[in-house]
């Protein structure tokens, strides 16, 4: 039994299933980031976890303890809402105190909690401000000093970084897993942003159309995808799939793929068990960074495959840039050193890491589990 | 800079903007002439009214047709001036104006933020209250009134106009609270506060704007009313009742100068509620249109 429980929990609005039977156990001082595209359900499930929403069947527990149909303040859990939802007409002090006044903590104590939040955030000396005069850094500020006031057990974060700027979010993403990494709170974080999701948590649920597609720590997610929709959606550049057939060569189990001129390519996988789809086909599953220039290839990995092909664009991005090529008809996207020398239309000796392939069946779109 | 405007910004020049403003000046002497006439008029003796020009200033000053009006004057049959009636409708409007914002406002914070299930309906039949004649309601709600025992009294007047206010406070606030962060509700919730608690300490201090509109509005129409005070107000009539009553007296010579006075004095309040809050009105009334 977890800290938090989200058990076999499902939510309808009339006869439209949006959550199916969600399963996940929260342990404590745990970072479950839950990403997903828009409509995925993720936020739904947050709301129901701060008992905004009803629950249509299934249980949440906090602390071992089933809190359906107990009320949000009851559940001793805070929220960080996406518009920080700071109330206008308090002043910062007033609007991070709040909660404990409404739950009767006497005033020498809440000024006590302010004061040691305010310091720990940093915001001692906008305390006496409105909202309206903060900038959006400093709101998003207050409404985690807002949460953090009330000592929570479990802190529920919806989407607090999407309204900043791109270089604020990147700080302030950093700033949160600071604090977590000091607080080892509980923590749910709400994201579309699969970067957020990999860089803040310690644990992962990958939602789409209401399931969970996968549970995971980052890097389970990140190597091992579930399914093709995970593959896809975590990672940018996003992970290649190229149509390939399984053929055996020496007694090992081969990715046999077509080249821009034809050329048929065989690369081995360090997967042995894939010799049971020998003749069959299936879905290639490559990062962008396990396809290098030789001398760039991880020298780590027992299984560096070369093969040639011709390049179509290249990308510099500075610190590394990114070489589009045609495998199988598709497009595929290889990140090179920055100063790799590759040049458009021309033939390349690429290296790829086959250690880092995954396989997926392509009726089911899921991966072929070593 | 100011090369930069003239390109850009519709140029109007010397000639057409003395146009504009005299125009302006002619619309508004227009519009102010009524208020001159009442004004001198109020202020000279009866017979520099009957054997004179109604435009002149007074050739001698006096106060003695407001005096008149306000405290000697014949209303219907006893001469107590328009004081006791004034009162009456003070009685009358402020707890009306004040009884029917508030629930105005309750309606609209439950109608956004505590949705239920055919809650746009219940909207939908409160607009609809808006668009009914005064006149259709007249005898369900005497028999209404006769029944709570209301008839003739102030609270009774005070109850029809809640009531017939209703619908137009609420449309205001409704329509103000949807623009208002759901969101904040909801930390307000977490943050423990309860139904009354998030009305009273989130939403309400953020209402000024529309209140004003409310407080406006209400105040306007129950001041100025007179169908229902003249058909409710029994014992208890209203400004407006007495100011027909002195003015289309049938007896006695008409004393002009003392109906300028009265008319001016029951038309004080309003002009005084707009004068102060009129520049929120518009704000208030712009407010949940633009921000969306």
């Amino acid at each position: 039994m977890g800290f938090l429980d989200i058990r076999n929990v499902t939510k309808s609005y009339g006869p439209v299933q949006v959550l199916h039977r969600i399963d996940i156990a929260v342990e404590e001082g745990e970072f479950l980031v839950l990403v997903g595209p828009s409509g995925c359900g993720k936020s739904t499930l947050l709301n129901m976890i701060a008992g905004l929403e009803a629950i249509t069947d299934g249980e949440i527990a906090i602390k071992g303890r089933v809190v359906n149909g107990v009320h949000p303040s009851k559940r001793n859990i805070a929220m960080v809402f996406q518009s920080y939802a700071l109330y206008p007409n308090m002043t910062v002090g007033q609007n991070m105190t709040f909660g404990l006044e409404m739950h009767g903590v006497p005033k020498p104590e809440r000024d006590r909690a302010l004061a040691d939040v305010a310091k720990l955030l940093q915001i001692e000396t906008l305390l006496d401000r409105k909202p309206g005069q903060l900038s959006g850094g400093q709101r998003q500020r207050v409404a985690m000093g807002r949460a953090l006031v009330r000592n929570p057990d479990v802190f529920l974060f919806d989407e607090p970084l999407s309204n900043l700027d791109a270089k604020l979010r990147v700080d302030m993403r950093t700033e949160i897993k600071k604090l977590h990494q000091k607080l080892k709170t509980t923590i749910v974080y709400v994201t579309h942003d699969q970067i957020e999701a990999l860089t803040l948590s310690t644990r992962i649920a990958v939602m789409n159309k209401g399931h969970v597609q996968q549970l995971g720590t980052p890097k389970e997610i990140y190597d091992t995808p579930a399914n093709l929709f995970v593959a896809t959606f975590m990672g940018s550049p996003a992970m290649n799939i190229v149509p390939a057939t399984v053929v055996m060569e020496n007694g090992h189990p081969h990715a046999a793929l077509t080249d821009a001129d034809g050329g048929v390519h065989r690369l081995r996988f360090s997967q042995a068990n894939l010799a049971a789809w020998e003749g069959k086909p299936i879905l290639l599953g490559i990062r962008p960074e396990a396809i290098t220039d030789p001398e760039g290839a991880d020298r780590k990995s027992g299984n560096i495959q070369p093969f040639s092909n011709r390049v179509t664009v290249t990308e510099p991005a500075g610190s590394d840039t990114f070489v589009t090529m045609t495998l199988s008809g598709k497009d595929v996207i290889a990140r090179m050193r920055a100063d790799a020398n590759v040049t458009p239309g021309q033939s390349f000796d690429f290296a790829i890491n086959m250690e880092k392939a995954v396989a997926f069946d392509p009726a089911t779109e899921a991966r072929i589990p070593a | 800079m100011a090369a930069v405007t003239q390109d850009t910004a519709v140029s109007t020049g010397r000639i057409t903007r003395t146009f504009i403003y005299l125009v302006l000046v002619l619309f508004a002497l227009f519009y102010l002439l009524p208020l001159y006439v009442m004004g001198v008029n109020s202020l000279k003796p009866l017979n520099e009214i009957t054997g004179g020009n109604m435009m002149a200033l007074p050739s001698q000053w006096t106060l003695e047709p407001w005096r008149s009006a306000w405290s000697t004057a014949q209303i219907g049959v006893e001469p107590t001036g328009l004081k006791p009636y004034f009162l009456n409708s003070i009685l009358m409007v402020v707890p009306a104006v004040a009884i029917s914002t508030i629930i105005g406002a309750l309606n609209g914070y439950v109608l956004t933020k505590w949705r239920f299930r055919g809650d746009t309906w219940v909207f939908g039949l409160m607009l609809f209250s808006c668009f009914i004649p005064f006149q259709i309601v007249l005898i369900p709600m005497a028999v209404v009134l006769g029944k709570l025992g209301l008839a003739g009294t102030v609270p009774g007047l005070i109850l029809v106009h809640v009531v017939y206010g209703i619908g137009f406070t609420t449309l205001y606030f409704r329509n103000y609270y949807a623009s208002f962060p759901t969101e904040l509700v909801r930390a307000a919730m977490i943050d423990g506060a309860g139904f009354f608690r998030i009305f009273w300490r989130i939403l309400l201090p953020v209402s000024g704007p529309i209140a004003v509109v409310s407080v406006i509005w209400q105040f306007t129409n129950i001041w100025n009313d007179f169908l229902f005070g003249v058909s409710f107000g029994g014992t208890s009539q209203p400004m407006t009742v007495a100011l027909n009553n002195l003015v289309q007296s049938s007896t006695g010579v008409k004393e002009y100068n003392v109906h300028f006075a009265g008319a001016i004095l029951a038309a004080l309040p309003t002009l005084l509620v707009y004068i102060v809050a009129g520049r929120y009105f518009v704000r208030g009334l712009m407010a949940g249109s633009v921000k969306g």
